[in-house]
């Protein structure tokens, strides 16, 4: 018998599918051999590749925390040619998933402190996984204040709503910002652009991490703002997005310099960036 | 080290007995004269005088197209099947700069995650090494720790002298090889011929007409990310890849869905060039390397440099196949060159 192949998927099942905007779905996903899920030991911040069979494969993050159950959870912009046969996926139908990808988030290195998030449309599902695990009874003591700023273009374009209104609010000592870009009627909440309000907030970087997600354009000026209000460049976490094939470092697409995001990322500080060639 | 003796004239026999026993896959003359590695039924189709191959033989161990997994799927149910177990395989008659090439792809293969594609081929594959009889005006392999006679990495390492082969016998796999065809393989004068060899090796590398000097050049790309000479070198560039596809380190690969009937299809890794625009396009429209000036830093920066630091080992082993076939002239040690008086200039 030779080795198991590493970019052969493992058999999942698509157990819900739950509309998050007009062109972002959350599939939750379930693997066929309940012992895979268990051996899977997905950490908050990691990536899979899933495989719609005729299409090829993809890499997504995982949006959910290890901590919610024994199913993993991807939200998937509808955005190219995969993508685009995943959203007619229904309910019971296959998938094909390998992983878990990359490195995490140092949730280890984060314990004691605050912890801030800040996101941007589709971009709040990589740093989800993190905020799930932190609010999780089992490691909610670990962790302080967790205050969450969240913006979108639109109402609609706001994903994860459920969490955002009504899961995140009410969990103890946790704060959720979120804006919309544009007023809107019926919307009384903030309006205006994330790095705006992430200076209106004004948080203190005393004993906090910041862990940022977004739109390039978003994460260039909430940076600015970052270090106005001195966030020192450790404190500053964020997680990157590139093209990739086989997740395992050897395809040879995703690198940055000498780094390939599928396997030395893609969770970087701010200071590990600095030390990478621009190009990402 | 152990060696042996093969004469000449018993060569073909020998292959024609590999053949017979193995995988052999050798290097053959196709049409329009182009040299490659491809499986071969028997010695009389295996050029033996063959410089060097218009593709590497990198391909025998990750080959241009592979099937990784065949797939049934009607959305309900789904049955995956994986490859097969390789064949035992002789790879004969590879040049050291192509051994060597192996050698710097091993690790990428290796690591956390184990390519088993790779590396099944790579166990079952017994390497036999020839050396150089002659250096073509693109040659440069000495400037990366290797040699026209170098027989490291090959299992058994032959060299042309008269009307024998000098056999060296490097690794167990080339000594299990030997014993099963110890007829072939003769203890003879193998310490007159180990003379003859270096001799040979000694005046082989004073024909050389490349002089490669790398001193210095990583410390350049280790400083400078852009530097005005990227702007100058990408504007010939076509972005054609032949480069990326004759080089014997490039390790790059695609994977995508073939499918075959309704409910079947195969999916495949191929080989596939960072000189692609969409090589790293994403779906949402973001390129990291928009243009050929990023491509063509990216790919001479994983050559001299990136490859070096994750690996500890060269990029390139000199072999000389993106010099010779780049439709533009695009020279690799014209660029070591210039990126070196780029840094004495700094």
């Amino acid at each position: 018998m030779h080795n198991p192949s590493p970019l052969t998927p493992y058999p999942a099942t698509v157990t819900k599918i739950v509309d998050e905007t007009g062109d972002v779905k959350t599939f939750t996903v379930e693997f066929d051999d309940p012992q895979v899920m268990e051996n899977f030991g997905n950490k908050p911040g990691q990536v899979a590749q899933l495989s719609v069979f005729g299409e090829g494969e993809a890499t997504i993050s995982i949006t959910s925390a290890p901590t919610r159950g024994k199913f993993l959870e991807f939200s998937v912009r509808r955005v190219g040619r995969l993508t685009n046969v995943l959203h007619q996926f229904e309910v019971g139908q296959k998938i094909g998933v390998r992983g878990p990808y990359g490195n995490w988030f140092p949730y280890e290195m984060m314990k004691g402190k605050d912890l801030f998030f800040i996101g941007g449309g589709i971009a709040l599902a990589p740093i989800r996984s993190l905020i799930d695990f932190a609010l999780s009874d089992q490691y909610r003591k670990d962790y302080g204040k967790v205050e969450i700023l969240y913006g979108a273009r639109s109402y609609n374009d706001l994903c994860f709503k459920h969490d955002l209104f009504e899961r995140w609010p009410n969990c103890p000592n946790t704060k959720v910002y979120t804006t919309l870009d544009r007023p809107e009627e019926g919307w009384d909440g903030h309006v205006g652009f994330v790095p705006n309000y992430v200076e209106e907030v004004n948080p203190s970087p005393e004993n906090k991490v910041a862990i940022i997600c977004g739109p390039p354009i978003m994460i260039k000026f909430t940076l600015a703002v970052m270090e106005k209000l001195k966030f020192a460049d450790e404190q500053i976490i964020t997680t990157l997005e590139m093209k990739m094939k086989c997740g395992i470092g050897k395809c040879g697409r995703c690198n940055i310099g000498s780094k390939y995001v599928c396997v030395d990322g893609p969770v970087f500080n701010l200071a590990q960036l600095k030390q990478l060639p621009p190009e990402f | 080290m152990d060696s042996r003796v093969v004469n000449k004239g018993q060569l073909p026999e020998l292959l024609d007995k590999l053949a017979r026993d193995h995988t052999l896959i050798a290097p053959v003359r196709e049409e329009e004269n182009v040299t490659l590695f491809k499986k071969v039924s028997g010695a009389s189709e295996v050029q033996l005088d063959y410089i060097t191959s218009d593709v590497s033989p990198k391909g025998c161990i990750f080959p241009q197209t592979e099937k990784t997994i065949s797939y049934t799927y009607t959305g309900d149910t789904l049955e995956m099947k994986e490859q097969d177990e390789p064949p035992k395989t002789v790879l004969f008659g590879v040049r050291p700069c192509d051994i060597n090439s192996i050698l710097a792809l091993d690790p990428v293969f290796e690591g956390k995650f184990l390519d088993t594609y790779y590396l099944e081929k790579r166990k079952n594959t017994v390497i036999i090494g020839l050396s150089c009889s002659t250096i073509l005006s693109t040659c440069f392999c000495t400037a990366f720790n290797s040699g026209p006679c170098d027989g490291k990495g090959a299992d058994l390492m032959f060299t042309e002298l008269g009307d024998k082969y000098y056999v060296e016998v490097n690794t167990e796999k080339g000594s299990s090889l030997v014993e099963a065809y110890s007829q072939y393989f003769s203890k003879g004068d193998t310490d007159k011929l180990a003379k003859a060899k270096e001799e040979q090796a000694k005046k082989l590398e004073g024909q050389f007409r490349r002089k490669v000097d790398l001193e210095g050049v990583k410390q350049v790309l280790d400083e400078n990310f852009e530097l005005p000479y990227w702007d100058k070198v990408f504007k010939k560039c076509l972005g054609c890849g032949i480069c990326t596809y004759v080089c014997p380190t490039c390790h790059c690969f695609d994977i995508f869905d073939y499918v075959t009937g309704e409910f079947t299809g195969d999916r495949f890794r191929c080989w596939d060039s960072c000189m692609f625009p969409d090589f790293t396009l994403m779906a949402g429209g973001h390129n990291p390397r928009p243009s050929r000036k990023e491509r063509v830093r990216n790919r001479f920066m994983h050559k001299l440099k990136y490859h070096l630091d994750r690996y500890n080992l060269d990029g390139c082993v000199g072999c000389g196949r993106c010099i010779s076939k780049c439709p533009v002239n695009i020279d690799i040690t014209q660029i070591i060159k210039d990126l070196k008086e780029v840094g004495q200039n700094a």
